[in-house]
């Protein structure tokens, strides 16, 4: 089993070393075949690893091995497993890499042989952040997957591709800059000389960092990870980025790698850095605030469909470092789920937007409208998607967001409010949307392209990511048992330090009466085994 | 069968049907039809044997749907007396309208994705009807939205239905922020969300509510039952197919929010009563007022929809007020005018739809007249529909009136008062809209033209107009509905029982009598916007609820989403980054005058930084 995650990074990595090596004039069969079998692999591994984790029913890392890469003398080695909070990312991961590479495999691209080479890169880097407990791999791995992202903005993306890879390039950079300097610091600052999470979550538990080493780290994380997750007001490379970015790039990297930065403030920061996390909690949720309303403001304005969706995505990471920043069950184990959730609707909203602009020949909705007449299946498609995003029950986003919002009422009922009304925001820009595109009657322009371009609905090629995305937001959206369980598990392990120090901090903060009783009994379990 | 399994499949069977259609029958509307009809049938048909058998107790079963964290909720069925009588009027009156569609829809091309609609429609509502916790009620309220949404929007190429498509689903979500956060209030006040623990803890222990968590709750109600200030989506929602003007925003998903409050009655304190029966009070009769300047038929009924469904809020709140002081009422008067109402406004919708469909897709009833000898079943019908509204003695429509006047008399005089003036303007529109429609002479070919519809459609009217004239009596009904249409409906007492409905039946009367007055020979205008211009304005503008909130969305809403854009783009995107990229520059100009090359002088910045660290790690004492 352990061998299956390392042959899930291995397989895309090795395809697409071979993609790249092969000579150019390639059959496209070939070419096809080799990267399916890149991407399809892992989708495979990544889904039987999620079934098996789930059906063990624990909470820590399963399936570990030791891999020595030769930096041993450093505390760093390779080291496989993943846990309840890595484990459906992992499958996340699995599922949009198909899904991207598919699309990619579809879309007509220069030099595809190549793309798809630096796309399969890109799978191996994700696939790895996912499945490895050492926080130098992690970190590593989601290098790994970054560096192809800035060369395939700036060679295959859109308008402004260069002036928008550089911004991404520069600005992410930074971020992972930040972060490494407190994932570092973690690593210096105690004696035990490991970047193993398993030994120093022990370790740390035991003989924690000080105080203001712990805000000092957490804040850099806070800070690093929230540009790369596109944390207000840091967020301006992601709809510019994304919008000049080709189509499975966009997907791969809204969807899976910008949860690099919320899984290693969730998987690293929280159980690490408690006390560091409980200080930055109100500003991080201040800033979340700052992603759901002024953002969720910004993206009722948006004309460009693509930006509007890139917008809608940086809107939406505003639930997810909110419910991290609730620190506690509930709204972490929401946030991870959110996560998943969020990852395979925003790749499946980017799918489908390339769909639409390539039959209106245009990026502007005003330009759009009566499109469903033509592309029923198309329109239903992008409609559900839609769906999916503000949050309607029976996609997976639902169970995610309302948990959120469930948790923030203990913490800051005010911010629970506010975030509340972001489902008010969402459905304004998202029907609006909906409607602009395939309502109403054609427009001029529309009418023009449609005479030189008649327009197919959605062939049977284009139809299959979209399906198997649609499919999975379906089946965690109606069983979300199928992930919850072990999310909320191994966030509770996490937790337990966590809900305690904030007790802690503030002493003075009223208990509310009426709490359920196994909260008093969990937290009581807490006091009990929280002093040290 | 067991009962277990019954129940389940009142979800599946429509769920099924719906996944069917859009993945499979898309292009084969007759078979969509057949496979949606089929399964409406089914779902009808257990429901009828569900409630003969019904146990006293009720059916009650669930299992864990979702773990995370703390957060524990169930996917959980719970059928008794109050969710049994939705669940028989959202199926049985479902299939007829199914059935009628039938023929309506035949020259749709779309008439697949309708039907895969209205069964996405009748999972929601079973959804609703059914869930034994709140947060389930929530997800299956919300997919009540989109079904709602997307029949409204059917006839998708109108852009006026698209955009009463997006109103409605978006003036849902506010009321839905509400309810949320109500929901999230009452699992943090009460600990649970489970219906059955909450009666528990919540019922008969008047000091553990919060009028707080009750109003939010009733935020929810005000989006889905379309009570003022949140009316506005359901005259729009008429854009859509008249069948599912019938079922959705008449008989049954309009009703769901009267539904959630008997649901959850014991949560409600007095307080927050007395601001729910105003609220319905205002919405019945303001509504009835829109009502009398319209003139399309289906907005008339569909403000007539909003007064009925006051009647039930302010019925609801003013009972359950009562039951304060003793006795329980609420539910009962409101889920009886509840049932009631779906018979007649479904018959009076679909009677619409008859009209409709035979006179080429007319909906301007100055523009109709003369009907009663073109399409004589269609009139017989809709007279008992209209009779039954207008609360006339020996019909459906004047018992479940009766019980709410008396609980509004009994608790509140002056809501009384206007509950009564209320039902001498249904009277009144009631009567414009028929005498309008059925005498006088086709003003249009088509008119002239129409002809009764078949058996397919006037099938459902004629069983619909039997229990629109019998549903007051209880051999209509499967025993197990028997308790709570019966027991728990008020009558009169004493002088009152006679008295009042003397006062009632006279006030119905006289609104016959003065709209037969005044339009009884109207042509192509209406009279009292010939006679009375200023006044019929002043009604028409239906207080200027649509052009303010428009207002809102368009001059504050829009403007500042475009301002908060440009800042964005400016502020933080150019400003921020291209400041930052300076800001970075110009910290390379100061570090490169620092690089000086004395020791001395690196040693000392060796120090400052070491400060730094330090302060970092241990802070500043």
């Amino acid at each position: 089993m352990s061998n299956l995650l390392l042959i899930s990074i291995l397989t895309p990595a090795v395809f697409g070393l071979v993609l790249f090596l092969l000579p150019k004039k390639l059959p496209v069969v070939l070419q096809n075949t080799l990267a399916s079998l890149g991407f399809g692999i892992p989708a495979l591994i990544a889904l039987k690893v999620f079934l098996d984790y789930t059906a063990s029913g624990e909470a820590g890392f399963l399936f570990v091995s030791n891999i020595d890469t030769g930096l041993s003398n450093f505390g760093i080695s390779l080291k496989m497993g993943v846990n309840g909070i890595s484990a459906p990312l992992f499958l996340l991961a699995g599922i949009v890499g198909l899904a991207a590479g598919i699309t990619a495999m579809v879309s007509v691209a220069e030099r595809m042989k190549t793309y798809l080479a630096l796309l399969l890169v890109m799978q191996s880097g994700l696939m790895g952040i996912f499945s490895t407990y050492d926080i130098f791999y992690i970190y590593f791995f989601h290098e790994i997957a970054l560096i192809p992202t800035f060369i395939m903005i700036a060679v295959w993306g859109g308008q402004h591709r260069r002036a928008a890879a550089m911004e991404m390039t520069i600005y992410l950079t930074f971020g992972a800059m930040l972060s490494l300097a407190g994932l570092i610091g973690i690593y210096a600052m105690n004696n035990l000389g490991s970047f193993d999470l398993i030994s120093l979550s022990a370790h740390l538990a035991e003989n924690g960092l000080k105080d203001t080493l712990q805000r000092s780290l957490f804040g850099l994380l806070v800070f690093g990870l929230g540009v790369l997750v596109s944390l207000f007001p840091f967020h301006s490379w992601a709809p510019r980025g994304y919008s000049a970015a080709p189509t499975s790039v966009a997907m791969l990297h809204a969807g899976v790698l910008k949860k690099f930065g919320l899984y290693a403030l969730i998987q690293v920061g929280l159980p690490l850095l408690g006390t560091g996390a409980v200080s930055w909690s109100f500003t991080l949720g201040i800033l979340a605030l700052g992603n759901l309303l002024i953002i969720g403001w910004v993206t009722m304005a948006q004309k460009d469909l693509k930006m509007m969706i890139s917008y809608a995505s940086v809107m939406h990471m505003g639930y997810i470092f909110l419910g991290i920043a609730s620190l506690n069950s509930i709204g972490v184990s929401g946030a991870v789920f959110l996560m998943f959730a969020h990852g395979l609707s925003a790749a499946l909203l980017f799918n489908l937007s390339i769909y639409v602009q390539n039959r209106c020949r245009s990026f502007y909705m005003d330009e759009m409208g009566g499109l469903g007449k033509h592309t029923p299946i198309l329109a239903g498609f992008f409609m559900a998607a839609m769906m999916a995003s503000v949050g309607l029950p029976g996609f997976a986003n639902f169970w995610g967001e309302f948990s959120v919002f469930l948790s923030l009422w203990q913490w800051q009922p005010v911010f629970m409010i506010l975030a509340i009304f972001g489902i008010v925001i969402s459905a304004v820009y998202g029907l609006r949307a909906v409607s602009a595109i395939f309502f109403g009657k054609e427009t001029e322009s529309l009418e023009e392209v449609l005479k030189e371009n008649p327009v197919k609905d959605l062939s049977w090629a284009e139809r299959i990511p979209v399906v198997l995305l649609l499919v999975s937001l379906l089946v965690f959206g109606f069983f979300p048992r199928l992930a919850s369980d072990s999310i909320s598990k191994t966030t509770q392990l996490h937790i337990l330090n966590e809900s305690h120090t904030r007790e802690e901090v503030q002493t003075l903060e009223a208990v509310p009466a009426n709490t359920i009783l196994e909260q008093t009994d969990s937290a009581d379990s807490n006091a009990g085994g929280g002093h040290h | 069968m067991t009962s277990h399994f019954q129940i389940i499949s009142l979800l599946v069977l429509p769920l099924l049907a719906a996944a069917i259609i859009a993945f499979f029958l898309r292009k084969s509307g007759k078979i969509a039809v057949g496979v949606s009809l089929a399964s409406a049938a089914l779902c009808s048909g257990i429901t009828w044997l569900l409630l003969i058998k019904l146990p006293q107790e009720g059916i009650h079963f669930s299992a864990r749907w979702i773990e995370l964290g703390d957060l524990k909720v169930n996917f959980g069925f719970l059928l008794n007396d109050v969710s049994a009588v939705l669940l028989l009027v959202v199926t049985f009156v479902g299939f007829l309208i199914h059935f009628f569609a039938v023929e309506y829809s035949r020259r749709d091309e779309s008439r697949a994705r309708f039907y895969g609609g209205l069964s996405l429609f009748m999972f929601s509502m079973t959804g609703i009807v059914l869930a034994d916790n709140l947060i389930m009620l929530f997800a299956f309220w919300e997919l009540v939205g989109l079904s709602s949404y997307l029949l409204i929007g059917h006839y998708q190429f109108k852009p006026s239905a698209a955009k009463a498509a997006n109103k409605a689903f978006i003036v849902n979500r506010i009321g839905d922020f509400g309810f949320l956060i109500g929901i999230v209030w009452c699992w943090w006040h009460f600990g649970t969300v489970d219906l059955v623990q909450l009666e528990a803890i919540a019922g008969g222990h008047a000091k553990e509510l919060v009028a707080g968590i009750a109003l939010l709750i009733f935020c929810g109600v005000l989006g889905k039952s379309a009570q003022m200030p949140l009316h506005v989506w359901l005259p729009d929602a008429m854009e859509g197919p008249t069948p599912v003007s019938a079922l959705i925003h008449a008989a049954t998903m309009v009703a769901a929010g009267v539904f959630l409050m008997c649901r959850v009655f014991f949560l409600f304190p007095e307080v927050s009563l007395e601001v729910i029966s105003w609220v319905g009070a205002i919405t019945a009769i303001l509504a009835g007022f829109f009502a009398i300047t319209q003139k399309d038929i289906k907005k008339i009924l569909a403000y007539s929809t909003l007064s009925q469904l006051g009647y039930m809020v302010a019925g609801f709140a003013l009972g359950t007020l009562g039951s304060h002081h003793g006795h329980d009422y609420g539910v009962g008067a409101s889920l009886y005018h509840l049932t009631t109402h779906a018979f007649f406004k479904a018959l009076l919708f679909l009677g619409a739809g008859s009209i409709i469909h035979a006179t080429h897709h007319e909906q301007n009833i100055y523009k109709m007249g003369g009907l009663v000898s073109r399409m004589p079943v269609t009139f017989v019908t809709f007279a008992i529909g209209v009779l039954a509204l207008c609360g006339i003695p020996g019909l459906a429509g004047f018992a479940s009136k009766e019980a709410i006047l008396n609980v509004a008399y009994e608790q509140n005089q002056i809501i009384f008062y206007m509950l009564l003036i209320g039902a001498g303007v249904t009277a009144f529109y009631m009567t414009r809209l028929f005498v309008v429609v059925f005498w006088g002479t086709p003003k249009t070919e088509h008119v002239g033209e129409a002809k009764e519809n078949n058996w397919v459609m006037l099938l459902p009217l004629l069983i619909l107009a039997f229990y629109s004239v019998f549903a007051w009596m209880s051999w209509v009904y499967p025993a197990s509905l028997q308790p709570v249409l019966k027991a728990s409906i008020p009558h009169a007492e004493g002088a009152m029982a006679i008295w009042l409905p003397i006062v009632s039946i006279a006030v119905a009367v006289t609104g016959v009598l003065l709209g037969w007055f005044v339009y009884g020979k109207s042509g192509e205008d209406d009279p009292f916007e010939n006679s009375a211009k200023g006044a019929f304005n002043f009604i028409n503008s239906k207080l200027w609820f649509d052009e303010v909130y428009s207002f809102i969305v368009n001059r504050i809403q829009q403007p500042i989403a475009e301002f908060l854009s440009l800042l964005d783009l400016v502020l933080i995107g150019g400003l921020g980054m291209r400041g930052s990229a300076g800001g970075v520059g110009l910290l390379g100009l100061v570090l490169r005058f620092l690089t000086t090359g004395n020791v001395h002088h690196y040693v000392f910045w060796f120090a400052g930084g070491l400060i730094l660290c330090g302060i970092a790690i241990f802070g500043v004492q």
